[in-house]
């Protein structure tokens, strides 16, 4: 069972993308597509045949699976709904935002390889913004990282059942500014449209078609829910099961359906209440959230808690 | 009652929180948002000291607390506020330095007082940490006043300087007398009116608030 754990990602990773775009419509007054809606789009795109520009390289064929592969071994990191994690020596936290790297260089790469000007507009966006990004998602989970004393994660999760104070309120907030620069929600990016001056996630698929498309997308939808589980295990861990039991399992589940769905509400509060930024505005938000990070490590470093 | 203030560690949430109003000060440019954080800030610094007053038992305390809301908390902002309409300006046009810059310059000072003090001068008051903070927002509050152009946007500084002090006293020393808080609030309305003034002043002969221009001769 706790081999398997990263299925879950994999599986239900279009589901939650399904409630969050269920709840965002909900919040705004619309119907909405139905929650499975995401597994009929990845379905339908398997489906078609591809168009290929014929200026393009093997990168350009390569980088679905790359993205694809590198995603689920970050997932298998991850301890999901136990922590026994028998990938856990494979690899810790800072392994798991690097293999996430891996992918987004090769979306960045592939995004120039067809060579239409949107497609490198999208990845000099998308490196602009990961360079803001990594080190404020470092410094946050280092602050959880020292009060565990492990960056590994499974442990990272059991040695702290709550956690209540200044540092750990500064981290998680610094947090989800990055899971929402990650995942290109609304602040940063507008999953919803193809509009092409304001895109950046968008415009390094734009090139994409076919089962390459549902490839990347479902690669998306994994990283989300993979950050979504990050945050989870990191900043509110209470209520996983530490052991593989099958009621501990259960409950354990249950919990975490709860809170990834408590996630997905967050993101699409977040998405209904704000509008998108300017580009150039963006580093002023991101560094306003680095300053965070720092402060919640300092603070920590300074109050012992 | 107390007990339930050290579980949830109140005094540590409040004392962050008068950091980060003044950190995010750093990050407006619209000086609405600048006097709003003021406000926050002080309103933290009444509750600070209420919380402390219920902690130790001592009176005078509450009478400093009301005091800091009423005379920082409500009518310097709303001063303020009646300054910034009158001058008609809205935002810090132009900065020396960029937002991103000034907010990790502020983290960077948050980290040398931290480093700086980390033992040593602390011998009595109730907390270190506040001792600290207080250390870091006077500092963030020079900053201020030399970053910004505009002649409201350095008075905020100088109020934020001047909540910091109060704050280090107050780690120290569990606060003066009454009788000296008041004076020293009395002084800085007196001292806010004369600046306000001034600026109305500056902005009428030069038909700008940016200091800069100060630094031409006029015959």
């Amino acid at each position: 069972m706790e081999y398997l754990q990263f299925v879950i990602i994999i599986v239900f990773s279009p589901l939650l993308q399904g409630v969050i775009k269920k709840l965002k419509a909900n919040m705004q007054g619309r119907v909405g597509p139905g929650v499975f809606q995401p597994y009929y789009d990845l379905f339908r795109l398997f489906k078609k045949d591809m168009v290929l520009s014929h200026v393009t390289s093997w990168i350009f064929k390569a980088t679905p699976y790359i993205v694809f592969t590198s995603t689920a071994a970050a997932a298998m990191i991850v301890p999901v709904i136990t922590t026994i994690s028998p990938f856990g020596i494979m690899g810790d936290v800072i392994a798991l935002i690097y293999i996430i790297a891996v992918g987004r260089f090769f979306m960045a790469l592939a995004g120039l390889d067809a060579g239409t000007a949107f497609g490198g507009e999208g990845s000099s966006r998308e490196m602009t913004v990961a360079i803001l990004v990594e080190p404020m998602m470092m410094l946050s989970i280092f602050t959880a990282a020292i009060s565990a004393g492990s960056t590994n994660i499974a442990r990272i999760a059991s040695s702290q059942n709550i956690l209540y104070s200044p540092s750990h309120i500064l981290a998680l907030s610094a947090f989800i500014v990055a899971i929402i620069a990650e995942t290109g929600r609304i602040p940063v990016d507008n999953p919803d449209t193809h509009l092409e001056l304001t895109m950046i996630h968008e415009g390094m698929l734009l090139e994409y078609s076919g089962k390459y498309l549902a490839l990347m997308e479902w690669a998306h939808y994994m990283k989300q829910m993979l950050l979504f589980t990050l945050a989870v295990d990191i900043f509110f861990p209470i209520g996983i099961s530490s052991d593989t039991g099958f009621s501990a399992i259960v409950l354990s589940s249950g919990i975490y359906c709860l809170k990834m769905f408590f996630m997905a509400g967050l993101m699409a509060l977040i998405e209904s209440s704000r509008a998108k930024m300017r580009f150039f505005q963006l580093p002023s938000l991101l560094g306003g959230a680095f300053v965070l990070a720092l402060l919640s490590l300092l603070t920590y470093i300074m109050m012992g808690k | 009652m107390k007990n339930w203030i050290q579980v949830f560690s109140i005094i540590d949430f409040i004392s962050v929180g008068i950091l980060l109003t003044a950190i995010a000060m750093n990050a407006f440019r619209r000086i609405e948002s600048c006097v709003r954080a003021y406000m926050l800030n002080s309103w933290l610094l009444s509750a600070l000291i209420a919380v402390v007053a219920f902690l130790i038992g001592e009176t005078h305390l509450y009478i400093a607390s009301i005091i800091t809301l009423i005379g920082k908390g409500i009518v310097i902002p709303l001063f303020l506020r009646r300054i910034v309409r009158q001058m008609k300006i809205t935002r810090d046009v132009e900065p020396y330095i960029s937002n991103v810059l000034s907010l990790t310059i502020s983290g960077i000072l948050v980290a040398v007082v931290y480093a700086s003090l980390r033992e040593g001068i602390f011998v009595a008051g109730f907390s270190r940490n506040v001792l600290q903070i207080s250390v870091a927002v006077i500092l963030i509050g020079l900053f201020i006043m030399i970053s910004r152009r505009k002649a409201i946007t350095q008075v905020i500084g100088l109020l934020f300087m001047e909540n910091g002090l109060f704050l280090a006293g107050f780690s120290l020393t569990f606060g003066m007398p009454v009788i000296i808080e008041l004076g020293v609030l009395f002084d800085m309305l007196m001292g806010l009116i004369i600046l306000g003034i001034f600026a109305i002043q500056i902005k009428r002969v030069f038909t700008s608030s940016d200091l800069d221009k100060l630094t031409i001769l006029k015959g």
